[in-house]
């Protein structure tokens, strides 16, 4: 499947992230032609273990996480950072993790938004929402290149891309900027060539940096 | 859901069991070679005690691997009425580190098992899969190469079929019939409920080896 880099925005210091900030960057995308092709979603959960002695949780992992994607709307994806773990599974997994009954979803964030073609790119851009609620906790953008596979072969080119997309958002002096994490695939026994499973471990990263960013506007708020 | 009966046949009568399936479904015998590995969960994890079997199916060119969880069988007077066992079945396919990922959940492995043999898989007012396959168990951990069977001489026969909550009497009806077909052969019953090898075995694979299965038993 096509290449595709996830990225999150990154406020500055002291700042937060706003919808006025995701219509500026969705006018941006407008004004470089793209073209809205529909609306996108993909929705990460968080599941703790359901333990029967509620004092003993150290032997269990605190960052397992489940994903859903639109790209793969019969699959299911379990992402355990700390484990360097992706694994991909039809979404039947669901209704046995229901049936097990060790872990619970805690809570579940969507990603949600609208698509756009531009040329042989597909953007996706989107707002970080809990389920249940409208509250912003963050703005993603999906940078997928359509005509190749391979993560190194398109490097030159993503980076490219993203010049020019920085520049055209610069322009409007926005309280932040858009950041590409690439986590280390072969990590997780990720190849070169691309797949959904890429994607689960960019969103888990990118989960992260938005965790991260919370923490530290409470730190500097505290 | 699924619906599913037991039985067990001696392995000199198996290549005699082959032909008559082969007889009476009309499609051909799949090779079969499955590592079964059987987690429960830890002792702190869970509400209650939880049990997965991953299963690995060594006869792809690429092994692939799926999670089956089976469930609490049918219970109550209408249960007990049935000739088959209903019970919650569900299976996901998965990637293979599927073991890492369960391993981390805090499930530790319980047994494992290695089923060789061949099954029928066909549709006869249900889709109906048929295995047969002897049990083996490893010396060594994940020594799949190295297994021995559990009873030597003794292949066990499984007859399943999916059903669900509006459709498993027929469903039942239809592994029954399916079921009287082998009778001669073999005796199959709900899991669990062990009724041995038939004493008509012997005289009825003879039958079916000399002329290829064309006797109507």
């Amino acid at each position: 499947m096509p290449i595709k880099w996830v990225l999150h925005w990154q406020p500055n210091a002291g700042t937060t992230v706003n919808s006025q900030i995701l219509n500026e960057v969705s006018q941006c995308v407008e004004n470089m032609n793209g073209i809205k092709e529909g609306r996108w979603k993909a929705t990460l959960t968080f599941y703790r273990p359901n333990l029967r002695d509620q004092s003993i949780q150290t032997e269990f992992p605190r960052d397992f996480l489940g994903m859903s994607l639109q790209e793969q709307p019969n699959k299911y994806y379990f992402i355990m950072r700390g484990h360097r773990l992706v694994v991909e599974a039809e979404s039947s997994i669901l209704t046995i993790m229901e049936k097990l009954q060790s872990y619970k979803s805690r809570v579940a964030l969507n990603f949600e938004g609208v698509q756009y073609q531009l040329g042989d790119f597909q953007l996706r851009l989107g707002k970080v929402v809990p389920t249940h609620s409208e509250n912003l906790r963050g703005i993603v953008m999906e940078v997928e290149y359509l005509p190749i596979s391979s993560i190194e072969k398109s490097r030159q080119l993503m980076e490219e891309f993203l010049d020019i997309w920085q520049e055209a958002v610069s322009k409007r002096s926005l309280p932040g900027h858009f950041m590409h994490i690439e986590p280390n695939f072969s990590d997780f026994g990720l190849s070169d060539h691309y797949t959904s499973q890429h994607t689960a471990v960019q969103y888990a990263t990118v989960l992260g940096q938005l965790i991260a960013t919370v923490q530290s506007a409470q730190a500097v708020r505290n | 859901m699924e619906c599913v009966v037991q039985g067990i046949i001696e392995t000199q009568h198996v290549e005699a069991l082959e032909i008559l399936l082969q007889g009476l479904c009309g499609v051909g015998r799949e090779r079969l070679r499955i590592h079964e590995i059987c987690l429960k969960s830890g002792p702190n994890l869970g509400s209650v005690a939880s049990e997965v079997r991953l299963l690995c199916d060594l006869e792809q060119p690429e092994p692939t691997w799926t999670v089956k969880h089976i469930g609490g069988a049918m219970r109550g007077s209408g249960a007990e009425q049935i000739s088959a066992l209903v019970r919650t079945m569900v299976e996901s396919k998965v990637s293979k580190n599927v073991l890492r990922l369960f391993y981390a959940l805090g499930y530790k492995l319980d047994h494992e098992l290695l089923r060789v043999g061949f099954a029928f898989h066909f549709y006869r007012g249900a889709q109906i899969s048929v295995t047969v396959s002897s049990i083996n168990k490893m010396l060594k951990l994940h020594a799949t190469d190295e297994a021995v069977p559990v009873t030597p001489g003794i292949q066990l026969v499984e007859v399943t079929a999916p059903a669900s909550s509006d459709n498993y009497t027929e469903v039942v009806a239809a592994v029954s019939s399916f079921c009287e077909y082998l009778a001669p052969l073999l005796h199959l019953s709900k899991p669990g409920i062990s009724t041995g090898v038939v004493p008509t075995a012997a005289a009825a694979a003879a039958s079916l080896m000399s002329d290829g299965g064309g006797t109507t038993l």
